[in-house]
């Protein structure tokens, strides 16, 4: 049985997809212990995960150094990577939305937009043939309208739960967002059977 | 911007020693194997017109390197090898002795957007074999390339083939236009299986052929592909006869663990008309190279003749290639004033027994301890005894 190397997103989605493996029929340690761990064996299946930051995963998978991955379909939009898209695990859904302060209109001269997703944010726009000048933050987007900073943000949406809590509006839905299996193109083949048996039980545990 | 003095251009590298050395072992028994299955080595220019090589090269217009010569016409460092190759083969020289097969170590160009540290220049090794469309042709590439990697010493080397025009014939029979088609090629190339699934549920197909039609991303076998030749369709049905043909030869030659038929396997180079496939190995997370029919190719250059072919990238097989952990035999000899006229001797007479020979001046070493430590022997000649 060929050894895989899964790169697992930190935090949540780890937590999801571990799940949905064990559901799958994947015998793994039942308690991940000490949570700083970088690197995860289950030994019974010959498999290690390399816990990174959700935005590194595409990385790790393009490099081949995991065969494959987990991966938000926003972190894929806005790294673009040579990886094999398997499948769509439905889990962390979510979706881009713009957003702002409630009933004001785009800033004429400058209109700007704060975002974590440079490379969406300005491919949306300009979809829309709309000039903006595109700001990128890594965290707390929300308050860039609030101070003044920009006219619009462009984030991820779960509940909306958090724009909420700062008098801020959703605009405009952009993508709608799962996690994906992600496979680095060499192991894909080299270690095809492996992999396509984990994409067809992952599959029926996804399409519960 | 201030360019720091250890700089060098975005994506150029040095070869220091040690790489420059294994690059050339892995040069010369590379290309012997080339040659031995008769084909002649060739060099092309470094610069090439934009007009013709670099908008054929298939090569995406803002990974060429552009240049302006002094008429004032647009250049190109060449993006790759097998267009300038088709335009030898497709000119008069070449024409009269076709099937021509020509071979290749050369660097190609190709400008790097992302992550700083990709190559932008690398070496490609490579063959093609122009003027015969047979299978035979096809069959011959693929064990070439597969017996390079063999002399390589490259472990479990892995061969994806697909067959563009039969499956340009496939998806016809589907119902789709060309925008279509062109909507499932790009899914097809990226194996995007997510985009794939949910373009199949927009495209007018009809509900009782869309399982079939989920089913062309996952086929592994030739025998697989049989389900969707349509029994009626004389050009399909002689494409897969040859595919079975095909399988038959490389089974024969050895090549039957070491090969995946994926009907939607495709490449992002367009030129390709036919067979295509790609190379794998393990301890690289790239494919190593690529090859198939690029019949279409020839006809820009005005000839209406087969050819096929494949290029390893050099940069990826040197990674992958196990070091051989060598003693090399390295003499070092270090004289001064006084024993200078011995030590000459001495070195050319090692030097005619096949010994590598550094002669070195000793007053002029620094540390000599250290620089003596280079070298598997070490002769200290200085004093006049």
């Amino acid at each position: 049985m060929d050894a895989l190397t899964i790169a697992m997103p930190k935090g949540r989605i780890f937590e999801e997809a571990y799940e949905l493996l064990v559901k799958a029929g994947y015998d793994l340690p039942k308690e991940l212990d000490d949570s700083r761990k970088l690197i995860v064996e289950a030994p019974n299946e010959n498999i290690r995960f390399i816990l990174s930051k959700p935005m590194d995963v595409p990385a790790y998978v393009e490099h081949g150094v995991a065969d494959i991955g987990i991966a938000g379909k926003d972190v894929m939009l806005e790294h673009d990577r040579d990886v094999y898209e398997l499948l769509d695990l439905g889990i962390s859904r979510c979706y881009i939305a713009t957003a702002g302060m409630p009933d004001t209109p785009m800033n004429e001269v400058t209109p700007r937009v704060a975002t974590k997703y440079p490379k969406v944010a300005s491919h949306y726009y300009r979809g829309k043939g709309e000039q903006v000048e595109i700001i990128e933050l890594n965290g707390s987007i929300e308050l860039a309208p609030m101070i003044g900073l920009a006219d619009r943000i462009v984030d991820i949406v779960s509940t909306g739960k958090t724009l909420k809590e700062n008098g801020l509006v959703e605009y405009e839905k952009i993508v709608d967002i799962t996690s994906r299996l992600i496979a680095n193109p060499v192991s894909y083949r080299l270690k095809q059977k492996r992999i396509t048996e984990l994409v067809e039980k992952l599959r029926k545990q996804a399409s519960l | 911007m201030t360019i720091q003095m250890f700089e060098k251009p975005l994506g150029m590298r040095d070869d220091f020693p040690f790489i420059a050395k294994k690059k050339a072992e892995l040069r010369a028994s590379g290309t012997s194997i080339i040659q031995q299955a008769g084909y002649d080595l060739l060099q092309t220019p470094t610069l090439e017109y934009y007009e013709t090589i670099g908008k054929i090269s298939a090569i995406a217009d803002n990974a060429l390197f552009k240049l302006l010569d002094s008429q004032g016409e647009t250049l190109v460092l060449r993006p790759d090898m097998t267009s300038p190759i088709a335009r030898i083969a497709a000119s008069k020289l070449l024409k009269e002795k076709m099937p021509v097969r020509l071979g290749y170590y050369s660097n190609v160009f190709r400008a790097q957007k992302r992550e700083g540290g990709r190559p932008a220049e690398f070496e490609q090794m490579g063959v093609e074999l122009i003027g015969d469309d047979s299978l035979y042709a096809d069959a011959e590439v693929i064990i070439l390339a597969w017996n390079v990697l063999k002399k390589l010493d490259i472990k479990s080397s892995r061969f994806v083939i697909g067959h563009t025009q039969l499956l340009q014939l496939i998806l016809q029979d589907f119902g789709l236009d060309s925008e279509q088609i062109e909507k499932v090629h790009a899914t097809f190339v990226s194996k995007n299986s997510v985009g794939f699934e949910s373009l199949a549920n927009q495209l007018p197909i009809e509900p009782s052929r869309r399982e079939s039609f989920i089913g062309l991303m996952s086929t592994s076998t030739v025998e697989e592909w049989q389900q969707w030749i349509d029994p009626h369709n004389a050009k399909q049905n002689s494409l897969f006869e040859d595919m079975k043909k095909l399988k038959k030869i490389l089974d024969r030659s050895g090549l039957s663990d070491a090969i995946t038929y994926d009907l939607s396997f495709n490449s992002h180079m367009t030129y390709y008309t036919g067979l295509v496939f790609e190379v794998y190995g393990a301890g690289s997370g790239f494919s190593l190279g690529n090859g198939g029919r690029y019949d279409g190719l020839m006809k820009q250059f005005g000839l209406q003749v087969g050819a096929t072919g494949f290029g390893l990238r050099v940069d990826r097989l040197l990674e992958i290639i196990s070091a051989v952990p060598e003693q090399e035999n390295h003499t070092l000899i270090l004289f001064d004033e006084l024993s200078e006229d011995k030590a000459f001797d001495e070195a050319q007479k090692l030097r005619e027994q096949g010994v590598r020979v550094t002669l070195q001046f000793a007053p002029a070493v620094l540390a000599v301890d250290r620089f003596s430590g280079l070298f598997s022997k070490v002769l200290r000649m200085e004093g006049a005894n």
